[in-house]
């Protein structure tokens, strides 16, 4: 055997050697596939189960979430309406309320307009009666006047008594003395001249004139009730009228009814129409005096 | 040492059946390397020669 095929018989026992040595390394490092393919294989299974049973789930919470969705639109919707039904409650209650306000201001200013007129009247009730005291007082001094003057007069007609009397005699005297002085004179061919009074008549007593003063009141007619024959005017007891005053109706100086007051307020009065010759109308002019 | 060990020139130089046995053993090696890797083969993917 030469020494180069001795040469080449170790080579190729080494090199045999060396690479078998790596592929049995490699073979016995090498992953085993085939599990790893039945793991991926059995865990892409349970994925894709799983993917299934997440899929089916999401289906049903699709479900339930448009469910839900209707029923929230649903109460949305009957929300709405009742939030539209609120809002109108609410405007109606804001007009209320401003009504409400307005009459309280109404209220308010006729209740200081009643304070103040309650206060004048209670003025004017202390004046009548510090009026009415003043009158008592003089009712008194008349009354003792009065007692005085009833004495006097009983004097006075005792006097009167006597002198009728003393006026009676003195006519008895007087025809009985005529008798005498005609038996005296009609044989002489005379007559007495008649009697010339010396005292001088007394003139007889005469009323005083009244002295009176017009009321001069002027307003309109605000309202006019032709059914029940009633009429209101713009002035009331601030202005002096008081029950019972008759105010007349003209309109372009033409007579149209009297109205007689039968209510009165602080600024307008209430009266019943008479001796109507023509229908008023609100804007005609009533006054105290023609 | 095989018996027909011989002297060449002075040196030992070995005999013939040494390179045989050498060469025996590197195909016993071989044949090792192949029967391991069938074993493997066999028993990870149940087939020797086909792609499963």
């Amino acid at each position: 055997m030469s020494t180069l095929t001795k040469i080449l018989i170790v080579l190729v026992t080494i090199s045999s050697i060396f690479l078998c040595g790596i592929v049995v390394t490699y073979v016995a490092l090498a992953d085993n596939y085939k599990d790893k393919y039945d793991e991926i294989k059995t865990e892409r299974d349970s994925f894709k189960e799983t993917a299934n049973d997440k899929t089916e789930q999401l289906n049903k919470k699709i479900a339930e979430k448009d469910a839900l969705e209707d029923k929230l639109n649903r109460e949305i919707a009957k929300l709405n309406t009742e939030i539209s039904t609120l809002k109108g409650d609410l405007k109606a209650a804001n007009d209320e309320q401003k009504i409400s306000n307005q009459r309280l201001s109404d209220m308010a200013s006729v209740v200081e307009t009643t304070t103040q007129t309650s206060k004048e009247t209670t003025k004017l009730l202390m004046d009548t009666q510090a009026q009415l005291t003043l009158a008592e007082a003089e009712k008194t001094k008349l009354e003792a006047q009065f007692e005085d003057t009833s004495n006097t007069l009983l004097e006075k007609l005792a006097i009167i008594q006597t002198l009728e009397k003393e006026k009676k005699q003195l006519l008895e005297e007087k025809a009985e003395l005529q008798s005498r002085m005609d038996k005296l004179l009609q044989p002489t061919g005379k007559a007495p001249a008649p009697v010339v009074i010396v005292t001088p008549p007394t003139d007889v007593a005469r009323p005083a004139p009244v002295i009176t003063k017009k009321i001069e009141l002027r307003g309109l007619v605000t309202a006019v009730d032709s059914k029940n024959k009633m009429a209101g005017i713009s002035i009331g007891t601030a202005d002096g009228v008081k029950e019972g005053m008759r105010f007349h109706v003209t309109r372009a100086n033409k007579f149209i009814c009297d109205i007689l007051i039968i209510d009165t307020d602080a600024e307008e009065a209430v009266g019943v129409l008479e001796l109507i010759e023509e229908q008023p109308r609100p804007g005609d002019t009533v006054a105290t005096n023609l | 040492m095989s018996p027909n060990r011989r002297i060449r020139g002075g040196k030992v130089i070995a005999a013939d059946n040494l390179y045989t046995v050498i060469l025996g053993l590197a195909f016993c090696i071989v044949l090792a390397t192949a029967a391991f890797v069938a074993y493997k083969c066999y028993f990870q993917y149940e087939t020797i020669f086909n792609i499963p």
